[in-house]
């Protein structure tokens, strides 16, 4: 009972950060929002009991992904003074109506459809073993590959960024 | 060598065409001795023919070869020579020969001089495998051949635009005949599901075409003879066909090409029998040819036109002869008329050459004086054609009266007999103000001198046939000559007749030719214009009538400016507006519009392009949900 | 505790307000963040699914995480390029950036 209930506070939480990431009027609050957003859906990872992956995603989009975003507001002096400007492009107002559709579209297609009958309305217990179990021995290969994706990206970062002593 | 060689015959002259046109000129006097050796030696090939031919006891000889095989139908070519070939052989290889050796003479320094006799050559070659022919098919390429022969020699002399003006009509007249006949060969392949003539004529007689059928299909190849002898309303283009060098008139336009129609009547005439009606309509053209041309050459100043009317109207007479049922009457004319009429066409030649290139009757006169080689044969010829005792019209002649008296009423036999008045009436008048009287240009008599041997040997030669090639027609002669019978028994083997003189007949066949001549005689003599010029202005609208041959000319012109010229332009508005500017431009300028258009959708901007994505997700989520839901 | 439903209808509003911010936002890195949305919202749809229907072969965590490392190259390439085209153009305006247009 009381998780329900911390479910959704975390859940209206998460969508009011999101909602917060793509209408702010700065740069710097939009940024912000992101980190908020992306702790929200780590927690939903602890609610559905795959702590190892909620992990994973505080450290890697917390730690690296939003630090490299507002380094790179910095770097290019976007978040310094205010944006001149609305940041909202010329296409609002039909974008909003496409994403309400989407939405309702999406929604209508989770809640219409027959799930089987027999699930509970707990999450199963998904042990730390269990994924390494999976992802070591099912996905070994893709993990590799993955790596090797990796790697071409930071390379690639290097050199598309790098400047050019004249 | 032997009948069914006869072949030969044809390839000799088709064999010297070709050498001729490609080598003809660099040989010595530009071939035309190889010219007069081709055709001669096709003449006296002949009689190897004639002779294998009689002494097999007439029975028709076939000699083919297989052609092509598409599935079921197997197509042969070859050569069926009876009685009518034979006759259509002798004629032609004769007058052709005769027509060679004078062009030595007339043609003499003319430019093309190796073309024409190149030309001369193939039309022979054309007209001897059309009556060889055993089929349709064979016998149409022959057909074509020898229009396309006639087209080339009649704008011979294409400096001149009268003369491709000329060659064009009568293309063009002969051509309407040609389609004409074309359908009827294909409906008769179609009846009959064969070519061969032969085996057409026992299928229709066996009753195998039903009636209404049969006589469709036999007007459409009367049309093709029509057109081809010059008959009304086809007979537009002989006259004009005077252009062409005179030697070509004697050759194809009075003895040999424009008889090719009354040679596909004769032979297929036992289908037109059995074609209800057609021998009637015949019957009626012949008479109509004959009447009309008999007016219109009243009036001619020409004289070779004169002379083109003349055998506009004698074809008209052998036209009668075969609707009446008399193919031997009809053949017998044929070789009498193209023995006398080429003799005139020659003679006037000569006349044309002696007075330097002079054709109007206004600027000639006495000229037998000057040249009486080519006047005495030119008399000869004038005699037959009127229908004197004992010259060779006269028989034939009479023997078409006789076959006319088979119609219930005499209505041909006295309508046939006015126009023979009318020719013994114009053949006066043509000779009393060629020849006779005084002359009527100074400059031109005193320049008139008599033509070489080469021209003046052919005259005398035709002059001496048609004074007695009528004979044939005694059984006595026949035999002599080695045809069982006299020459109409010869001929049309299924209902041999003996000749008997009618006397009755021959009384009014002299009769007329008396009337004729002396009312001839009796307008023009001593070179008085008087008398006619009196006539034509007593009643000058019908002597414009005539004079402007009843405006037949006129009329059709009229009807090609404003029927086919007004449907080309109906046409030619339809493929610049409705195929080219809206088909072929319009969709080409619809494209590059719609490209101009849709080339705004490039507007550079990433959220636009991503907006396009979104939107065709949603879309084809939309789209599978409605399926699938 | 909560059922399948909730996670899922949570995924797509996030999903659709990512989705919005795409296509509406007008400076690049604000796009980047808003596809970053989308992807989170992707991953948590996967877990869910995995953890509800699949528990035996969680495919779905797998791919999670999968999605996070990608995401993550990609953040870094993408912001490579933007602090390259800000170099270039002296804009991160991504309506500025249009000359390949008709």
């Amino acid at each position: 009972m009381a998780t329900e209930v911390l479910w959704w506070v975390f859940a209206v939480g998460l969508t009011a950060a999101a909602i917060g990431v793509v209408t702010a009027r700065s740069v710097i609050h939009s940024a912000i929002m992101l980190i908020l957003s992306l702790a929200g859906i780590g927690a939903m990872y602890v609610f559905l009991t795959v702590e190892f992956v909620a992990l994973v995603q505080f450290l890697i989009y917390g730690g690296a992904v939003t630090v490299l975003v507002l380094l790179a507001l910095m770097l290019t002096r976007m978040g310094a003074e205010g944006e001149i400007g609305d940041l909202t492009g010329s296409q609002g107002p039909f974008a909003a109506v496409v994403a309400a559709a989407l939405a309702i579209l999406l929604t209508v297609v989770a809640i219409d459809t027959a799930w089987p009958g027999d699930i509970d309305d707990a999450p199963a217990n998904i042990s730390i073993e269990k994924i390494g179990e999976v992802l070591f021995q099912d996905f070994g290969a893709v993990f590799i590959l993955i790596s090797a994706v990796l790697l071409v990206a930071f390379i690639g970062a290097i050199v598309i960024a790098r400047q050019e002593d004249d | 060598m032997g009948a069914a060689d006869a072949w030969i015959l044809a390839a000799i002259p088709a064999a010297a065409f070709l050498f001729m046109a490609v080598a003809g000129r660099g040989l010595p006097r530009q071939g035309d001795y190889l010219g007069v050796l081709a055709i001669g030696a096709s003449f006296v090939l002949f009689f190897f023919v004639l002779q294998d031919f009689l002494s097999g006891g007439s029975v028709p000889v076939v000699q083919d070869i297989p052609w092509t095989q598409i599935g079921d139908f197997e197509l042969r070519m070859g050569i069926f020579v009876d009685q009518i070939t034979i006759v259509m052989i002798a004629v032609v290889s004769f007058v052709a020969l005769m027509v060679n050796v004078f062009s030595i003479g007339y043609m003499k320094g003319e430019a093309r001089y190796y073309w024409y006799f190149a030309v001369l050559q193939i039309f022979a070659a054309s007209m001897l495998m059309l009556v060889m022919a055993d089929n349709l098919l064979l016998l149409y390429v022959a057909w074509e051949l020898v229009g396309v022969s006639s087209f080339l020699l009649i704008g011979f002399f294409w400096e001149k635009r009268s003369a491709t003006e000329a060659a064009k009509k009568a293309f063009i007249t002969t051509r309407i005949g040609d389609v004409g006949l074309l359908i009827g060969i294909l409906l008769l392949w179609d009846a009959t599901g064969t070519f061969n003539i032969q085996e057409i004529i026992h299928a229709v007689e066996a009753g195998e075409i039903g009636d209404t059928r049969l006589f469709v299909t036999m007007a459409f190849v009367f049309l093709g003879a029509m057109g081809k002898s010059a008959q009304f309303p086809f007979h537009v283009w002989l006259p004009d066909a005077m252009e062409g060098p005179t030697p070509v008139s004697a050759l194809i336009h009075a003895a040999t090409m424009v008889v090719a129609g009354v040679y596909l009547v004769a032979r297929l005439l036992p289908i037109f029998e059995l074609a209800g009606g057609m021998m009637l309509i015949i019957t009626i053209v012949g008479l109509t040819t004959a009447l009309l041309s008999g007016f219109m050459a009243i009036t001619q100043t020409d004289i070779k036109k004169v002379l083109a009317y003349s055998t506009i109207g004698q074809l008209g007479f052998m036209f009668v002869a075969l609707g009446s049922g008399e193919v031997g009457a009809a053949m017998f004319h044929l070789m009498t008329h193209a023995f006398f009429k080429a003799l005139l066409f020659l003679a006037a030649g000569s006349v044309i050459l002696g007075t330097h290139h002079n054709q109007e009757m206004a600027k000639l006169g006495g000229l037998w004086r000057k040249m009486p080689i080519t006047a005495t044969t030119f008399a000869i010829g004038s005699l037959a054609l009127a229908g004197a005792f004992p010259l060779a019209g006269f028989w034939s002649k009479d023997e078409i009266l006789l076959a006319t008296q088979g119609w219930s009423g005499g209505w041909v036999t006295i309508l046939l007999g006015f126009a023979a008045v009318m020719t013994a009436f114009y053949t006066t008048r043509l000779f009393i103000r060629t020849f006779l009287g005084s002359p009527r240009d100074k400059e031109v008599y005193d320049h008139a001198r008599e033509t070489p041997l080469t021209m003046t040997i052919p005259l005398m030669l035709l002059a001496a046939l048609a004074i007695v090639s009528g004979f044939v027609v005694f059984q006595g002669v026949g035999d002599a000559l080695g045809f069982p019978g006299g020459f109409p028994e010869f001929v049309y083997e299924l209902t041999p007749h003996k000749f008997e003189i009618d006397w009755g007949l021959a009384a009014g066949s002299t009769a007329i030719f008396v009337t004729g001549t002396s009312f001839g005689f009796w307008m023009y003599w001593r070179g008085r214009l008087d008398r006619s010029t009196a006539v034509a202005e007593w009643q000058p609208g019908l002597y414009r009538l005539i004079d402007r041959k009843f405006f037949i000319d006129e009329l059709y012109q009229a009807t090609i400016d404003r029927v086919l010229l007004g449907f080309s332009y109906v046409v030619s508005w339809f493929d610049r507006y409705v195929v080219n500017d809206t088909g072929v431009d319009g969709s080409a300028q619809m494209t590059g519009y719609a490209g101009y258009l849709l080339k705004f959708i490039q507007t550079g901007r990433v959220p636009n392009y991503a907006m396009g994505i979104a939107l065709g997700v949603l879309v084809l989520a939309g789209i599978a949900l409605a399926a699938g839901g | 505790m909560v059922p399948l439903e909730n996670y899922l209808v949570l995924s797509a509003v996030m999903f659709s307000l990512g989705v919005y911010g795409v296509l509406a936002r007008r400076n690049a890195v604000l796009i980047l963040m808003s596809v970053e949305l989308m992807l989170n919202a992707v991953s948590l749809n996967f877990i869910a699914y995995a953890v509800y229907l699949d528990p035996e072969r969680i495919t779905g965590v797998v791919f999670a995480i999968f999605v996070i490392t990608i995401a993550a190259a990609e953040v870094g390439l993408a912001l490579a390029i933007i602090i390259n085209v800000y170099r270039n153009r002296s804009t991160a305006n991504v309506d500025e950036v249009a000359t390949m247009r008709w």
